[in-house]
């Protein structure tokens, strides 16, 4: 007899993953999220473990809630009026909605990378420099330590060491991205939320942005949006499908792309969709 | 995009049963080349080398075009992952079939019809395999290769047997024993090309189901 049966079906809510995985593996758990814009109801009970120190893609059509849900991570939803949430977004321990939460020290550890590179309107070095010195830290020399430390991790110091007071806005769309993943590390998060952080760039961007997330997972975790699929793919260890505001497959990489369990990641990945 | 590649693949398959068929003729001609001791039919197989080794690179080659191209998912990708083995299968079990085809001159005269007996019943085993492998990858189905490995065994117990029975005719008969040695041949041939039935076998179960098995 041929051995293998094909994997019973497993749906998106990561019931596979969450048996071989310690609790202490996960940086945040998701319980039965549900949120809404008014009436719009944007995600729809959505269970999911991020794991620590590797990179999880979310994919979906557009409008399926990918930024949305990642920006549930560090309640960047909060300011939205007319938005309401439900569920439990647990990070180290603690539900991040619950009471007496510290929003601030909750984005200052969960940071967040968008699609369009927003540097502030100041010198390289003032990105930088910026969220340590909300957070109190003034002192020239350990500030210019963190300025080095952080372009270096972005990827980013050799090519602005000689420009640092330079006005931000006089580089390039990809140079902007890595120095805004660079003002990120700043404030050392934890995790690093990324919305689509190359839809804006070209090929060669992407690359430097994609090599640089292999990077930062050994210290960060980091949770991507994109539309690029083989991008999801090069990158990421975990992936999950979203569809219509669900969490509709959550798996492993290769496995999501090479034999996803679900019809409808199996039609969005293989572009048979609508 | 998604349609372009969804037509690319749909070609390829097509010319990989093309492959399919010239391979199997190959092999089918050749048996019957023997069987019959027909030199112009054994002629025609050693004429289509030529033929079935252009199928076999230029299939490689647009499958490598249409992943550069299109870089597929899922069962798109797995199609062409199945398609670049089953390829090199395919051109195995025909150049056997030219390798039978080539020793049918020096078989003409001395041998019995026992031995092609067993060669015959052998082949129709083989034959069967790889029909049902090939079907399998055309209609993306997996219930006839579910009992290959019994198949395949059989397979295996004929070659053994033909080799015994070849052995003990050598004993009886020296003066047989480079046709009597030919015969071992063929029989290992055949049941080589069962096992690249088993293989192809393999690639359509991943193909349909994601998932890799071992066949025998
Ligand atoms: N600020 C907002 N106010 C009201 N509705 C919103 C808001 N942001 C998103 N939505 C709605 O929530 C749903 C999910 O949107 P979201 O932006 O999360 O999708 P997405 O998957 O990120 O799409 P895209 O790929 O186009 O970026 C959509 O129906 C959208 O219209
Ligand atoms: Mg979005």
């Amino acid at each position: 007899m041929i051995n293998g049966k094909r994997n019973q079906k497993i749906n998106g809510n990561q019931k596979e993953e969450s048996n071989n995985k310690n609790k202490n593996d996960y940086v945040i758990r998701c319980q039965d999220i549900n949120l809404w814009y008014d009436d719009n109801h944007a995600l729809k009970d959505i269970n999911m473990n991020i794991i620590n120190n590797k990179i999880t893609a979310i994919i979906g059509p557009s409008g399926c809630g990918k930024s949305t849900l990642i920006r549930v991570f560090n309640r960047m939803n909060d300011v939205i009026e007319g938005c309401r949430i439900k569920g439990d977004v647990i990070f180290d321990g603690k539900n991040i909605y619950g009471k007496n939460v510290d929003v601030r020290a909750v984005r200052s550890r969960i940071g967040m990378i968008f699609q369009k590179p927003n540097p502030f309107p100041m010198s390289v070095r003032d990105n930088i420099t910026y969220g340590p010195r909300v957070h109190g830290l003034y002192d020239p020399k350990i500030l210019d330590e963190i300025v080095e430390d952080c372009l270096k991790k972005a990827a980013l110091w050799e090519e602005v060491k000689d420009r640092l007071k330079d006005s931000a806005i006089g580089l390039s769309g990809g140079q902007q991205q890595r120095l805004c993943i660079a003002r990120a590390l700043s404030i050392e998060p934890e995790v690093l939320l990324m919305d689509e952080p190359t839809s804006s760039l070209d090929p060669i961007a992407t690359a430097k942005i994609e090599e640089l997330c292999q990077e930062l997972k050994k210290k960060y975790t980091v949770i991507i949006v994109t539309h690029n699929m083989q991008q999801a793919a090069r990158i990421s260890d975990y992936t999950g499908f979203m569809y219509l505001g669900e969490m509709i497959e959550f798996g492993r990489t290769e496995q999501i792309f090479e034999n996803p369990h679900e019809e409808l990641t199996e039609n969005y990945i293989t572009g048979r969709f609508g | 995009m998604a349609k372009e590649m969804r037509k690319e693949i749909i070609e390829l398959k097509e010319d990989v049963l093309k492959m399919a068929g010239l391979a199997s003729n190959m092999l089918n001609d050749a048996v019957n080349a023997l069987i019959n001791t027909d030199i112009d039919l054994a002629e025609s197989v050693k004429g289509n080398k030529e033929k079935l080794r252009k199928f076999d690179y230029e299939i490689e080659a647009r499958a490598l075009k249409t992943l550069t191209l299109y870089q597929p998912m899922a069962i798109d990708l797995r199609r062409i992952a199945a398609i670049l083995k089953i390829i090199t299968y395919l051109y195995r079990i025909g150049r056997y079939g030219k390798d039978i085809a080539s020793v049918v001159k020096e078989l003409t005269d001395t041998f019995t019809y026992s031995e092609t007996t067993g060669i015959k019943h052998m082949w129709e085993h083989v034959s069967s395999l790889i029909e049902d492998a090939i079907e399998s990858f055309d209609k993306a189905e997996i219930t006839k290769i579910a009992d290959f490995e019994e198949r395949d065994d059989e397979v295996d117990q004929m070659r053994w047997s033909i080799f015994r029975e070849t052995v003990s005719h050598m004993l009886e008969k020296p003066t047989h024993i480079t046709h009597s040695a030919h015969f071992i041949m063929i029989s290992r041939y055949l049941e080589r090309c069962g096992d690249h039935a088993c293989k192809i076998a393999e690639k359509v179960h991943y193909m349909v189901t994601g998932e890799h098995v071992e066949i025998s």
